[in-house]
């Protein structure tokens, strides 16, 4: 019911809509940075030795306790908010992304070789097409962990947008609008994801077969 | 050897990196590892950091053991019952994409902000990752199992303890080390919402001069999360080290 009336009145609509740019900024960064490295250490073992330990010692930090340090950089409002969402889903495109990139069946890439693919040659018609399905995974995972990262810098840094509403319905004692707003973000994050699924079967349809 | 070297390399280049950049910010930006522990080692000898860190792991670990003592029945029922999972799985569907952080000003509207506030924070964020793990686990049990424990006369309760809990073994360490790494991530959420405990440590930290003490603060949680992940997977080598290659421990 009243998710229903704050959706036809805009409000939801207009904040989600505001909220948005953080979220797309900071995911597009995290997978531009993320898919490269995650591609070299997944393709170099002596990369993968010398920083998977400190990858996964920084991905153990709670991303929020990075906030107060976030502030001092970046301010409180959207570059602040795009950092967040930049932090939480770096690590998890990276590791998703050399995980796709240790797994490339060595047989096709002895293939490209005998066909005298070299080098980045190799990596553009051989390794990317066979990780592709995990490319997917990251994207997918960049973006439903940056709707988590959003809400959460909208409320620790300055509270705008979705976060102003909450705060603003918390402080009236208004639990269904705020029931309204997380079940807002809760079918938002499934959308995304479902879509990217649906978006997968369409782009990769020889994967599914194989998985099936 | 190689290995170990490589190792240490990567890590002295990223602490040199640090140290470079953060001498040329300043540690009003950026408290290069130096003066981290210069200032940070000092104030941890002191004594009250540590004490309120284990004032928040308390809480954290009552959140922590009620979602395990519930996740994992749960996940195993999800499993082996078409009710419960018809039940159960749209909102597991929709917990794992909504942030621990939006229901903070719901959970604080009904229960306030004290011990019981955080306690549910933290078993919301580890439940649902706990009961993903033993569900993925507990489908993949292969039925020729129960069926030789039925044709021993194995009744629903005996099946599940005899032949379930043995059988998810590596997948209830993976679960309780998902588990753990939300709790610690949803204490901090819900101590730095409310400013208590280690949480306020860290804010209060950001509103210092010198990032050093801040840095130190992370840091340290993330000596915590090694040391919780390390010692899992020790426990688990140690109960039951015939499982060393599957699930990754």
């Amino acid at each position: 019911m009243r998710l229903g009336r704050d959706v036809l009145d805009g409000k939801l609509v207009v904040a989600l809509l505001n909220a948005l740019p953080a979220l797309l900024i900071g995911s597009g960064l995290a997978l531009f940075v993320g898919i490269p490295a995650g591609f070299a250490l997944g393709r170099s073992r002596a990369l993968a030795t010398m920083f998977d330990p400190v990858i996964d010692a920084v991905y153990t930090i709670p991303p929020v306790a990075f906030v107060p340090f976030l502030i001092i950089w970046f301010g409180l409002y959207l570059w602040a908010r795009v950092a967040l969402v930049f932090l939480m889903s770096i690590f998890e495109v990276i590791i998703a992304v050399s995980t796709g990139a240790r797994d490339v069946n060595p047989g096709f890439l002895d293939v490209g070789r005998a066909f005298g693919a070299r080098g980045l040659m190799l990596a553009w018609k051989v390794t990317l097409p066979a990780m592709l399905p995990f490319l997917f995974l990251a994207v997918r995972i960049a973006l439903v962990r940056g709707i988590n990262a959003m809400i959460t810098a909208e409320l620790f840094f300055a509270a705008v947008n979705l976060g102003f509403l909450m705060n603003d319905d918390a402080r009236r004692f208004d639990t269904a609008g705020l029931l309204s707003v997380i079940v807002l973000l809760a079918l938002f994050g499934l959308l995304v994801q479902e879509g990217l699924k649906v978006l997968e079967a369409r782009a990769l349809p020889w994967h599914l077969r194989e998985a099936a | 050897m190689r290995t170990l070297a490589l190792r240490t390399s990567g890590v002295a280049l990223v602490l040199i990196v640090w140290e470079l950049v953060g001498r040329r910010l300043g540690d009003a930006l950026l408290a290069p590892p130096s003066s981290v522990i210069a200032q940070f080692v000092p104030q941890l000898l002191d004594g009250s950091i540590l004490a309120a860190l284990g004032g928040s792991l308390r809480q954290m670990f009552v959140g922590f053991a009620l979602a395990y003592a519930i996740g994992v029945p749960l996940g195993v029922a999800m499993a082996r019952l078409r009710l419960v999972d018809a039940l159960v799985h749209p909102w597991l569907n929709m917990a794992v994409v909504t942030s621990v952080a939006a229901l903070v000003p719901l959970v604080i509207l009904f229960l306030g902000t004290g011990f019981w506030f955080q306690v549910s924070i933290v078993f919301i964020a580890a439940f649902w990752f706990v009961i993903l793990a033993v569900y993925h686990g507990a489908r993949g049990i292969e039925p020729r199992l129960l069926e030789v424990g039925r044709a021993f006369g194995a009744r629903p309760l005996q099946s599940f303890s005899k032949i379930m809990l043995p059988a998810l073994f590596p997948y209830l360490f993976a679960g309780a080390r998902i588990g753990l790494t939300h709790a610690i991530r949803a204490m901090v959420v819900a101590e730095m919402f409310v400013i208590v405990g280690y949480g306020a440590l860290i804010h209060n930290a950001g509103l210092t001069v010198s990032t050093a003490p801040l840095l130190g603060l992370i840091l340290l949680l993330m000596v915590l999360g090694i040391v919780a992940n390390w010692s899992l997977t020790r426990l688990s080598r140690l109960l039951a080290p015939w499982y060393e290659h599957r699930a990754g421990g």
